[in-house]
């Protein structure tokens, strides 16, 4: 058995064409059958509302729209066909406050450049195996910045900080975005 | 339940657990090593030059250094200081994806050191002028990989300059580096 990626699309937002060619390529090499591209933010989230992806890798530096307001507008834009579609962000930054930025704009992974082929592999796996639960409060929506437990792992079972939280994902341990990216 | 100071909360948050229609369609058992392995192949035998683009990056380089040379009092710190960042970020990024580990490395000290600098003072913005002199040398010397012990060396003189401007202007430094 194995991942059967001919039945995905990714969809890869980059301004930087040889970027662009190169993961495009890798992604084909994994077998990932469609693979829709887009040169920056705003033809990012046209592709993005007319094929709705399985998964999306969008660069973080782009003009007009960055990778960042991508993420945020595939979150909430009301033309948004899939909410919930997990973001791999590619950065050359790796500063942990870059990382929580990203992880506050609602980013799923974060993937940082330069990489390997397995770096971007273990993310595409990542969301696959380890996807998160979602938060919705006043002022965020996107992937929870805790992570599910592992199988295996104890769960969590200290007190429920929010009491009147309505908790549908019942394993939660408190591992950070930012901790996991440096696992 | 604990009240705080006998308040109701106000914020609330829901938790959402969406079915993982990717799991479902992709299935199990991940990839193959030979799969991994032949695209690992791919990235490495790329035949991108780098140059064109590197030269691109350290153009804009230049335009955030004189930015900051020309700065006045009233600049914005943080802008200047992006103007730079920004560009060198790119450096990092796309050295290493194209054969240039060295520019990566390079350009990833010249971040860690934009990161934590609180003013691009004239002194500040001399030692990133030494990291774009640097950087165009590889770059035009075609110096790919990670240069060898030369490449090691230019690498060390530009960080050892870096802890020199830290250790003589401790009040410009935001944080600790790494």
């Amino acid at each position: 058995m194995a991942y059967e990626f001919y039945k995905i699309k990714i969809l890869i937002v980059e301004d930087n064409k040889p970027m662009l060619d190169l993961t495009k390529s890798i992604l084909q090499t994994f077998g990932v059958a469609e693979v829709i591209t887009a040169k920056d933010g705003e033809e990012g989230f046209r592709e993005y509302c007319l094929h709705n992806p399985d998964i999306v890798i969008a660069d973080w530096m782009m003009k007009p729209m960055d990778g960042i307001s991508l993420t945020r507008r595939m979150r909430n834009d009301p033309r948004s066909p899939n909410q919930y579609t997990p973001v791999i962000l590619m950065t050359g930054f790796s500063e942990k406050r870059r990382v929580l930025e990203a992880r506050d704009a609602g980013v799923t992974e974060f993937l940082v450049k330069p990489f390997n082929a397995r770096d971007l592999y273990r993310r595409i796996a990542q969301v696959i195996e380890r996807p998160r639960q979602f938060v919705r409060s006043e002022d965020f929506f996107g992937p929870d910045r805790r992570r599910i437990s592992k199988s295996g792992q104890k769960p969590y079972d200290g007190p429920n900080r929010r009491g009147d939280d309505k908790r549908i994902a019942p394993e939660v341990t408190e591992i950070d975005f930012a901790e996991r990216e440096a696992e | 339940m604990t009240e705080h100071y006998n308040q109701t909360r106000k914020r609330k948050a829901e938790f959402i657990k969406p079915i993982n229609t990717l799991k479902a369609k992709v299935g199990s058992g991940g990839l193959s090593e030979d799969i991994l392995n032949r695209a690992q192949e791919l990235l490495e035998n790329n035949t991108v030059d780098f140059q064109p683009l590197a030269e691109m990056y350290l153009t804009s380089l230049m335009k955030g250094i004189e930015q900051a040379k020309e700065a006045g009092v009233d600049a914005d710190k943080e802008h200047t200081i992006s103007a730079m960042l920004y560009p060198g970020m790119q450096l990092k990024a796309n050295g290493g994806m194209f054969h240039y580990a060295l520019v990566s490395q390079m350009a990833d000290k010249l971040i860690q050191y934009l990161e934590v600098i609180d003013e691009a003072d004239i002194e500040a913005v001399e030692i990133v002028l030494a990291f774009h002199t640097t950087i165009r040398a590889v770059v035009l010397g075609k110096i790919k990989g990670d240069g060898g012990p030369h490449g090691q060396n230019l690498l060390k003189a530009l960080n050892d300059a870096c802890m020199r401007y830290f250790e003589k202007n401790k009040g410009n430094i935001g944080t600790v580096i790494e």
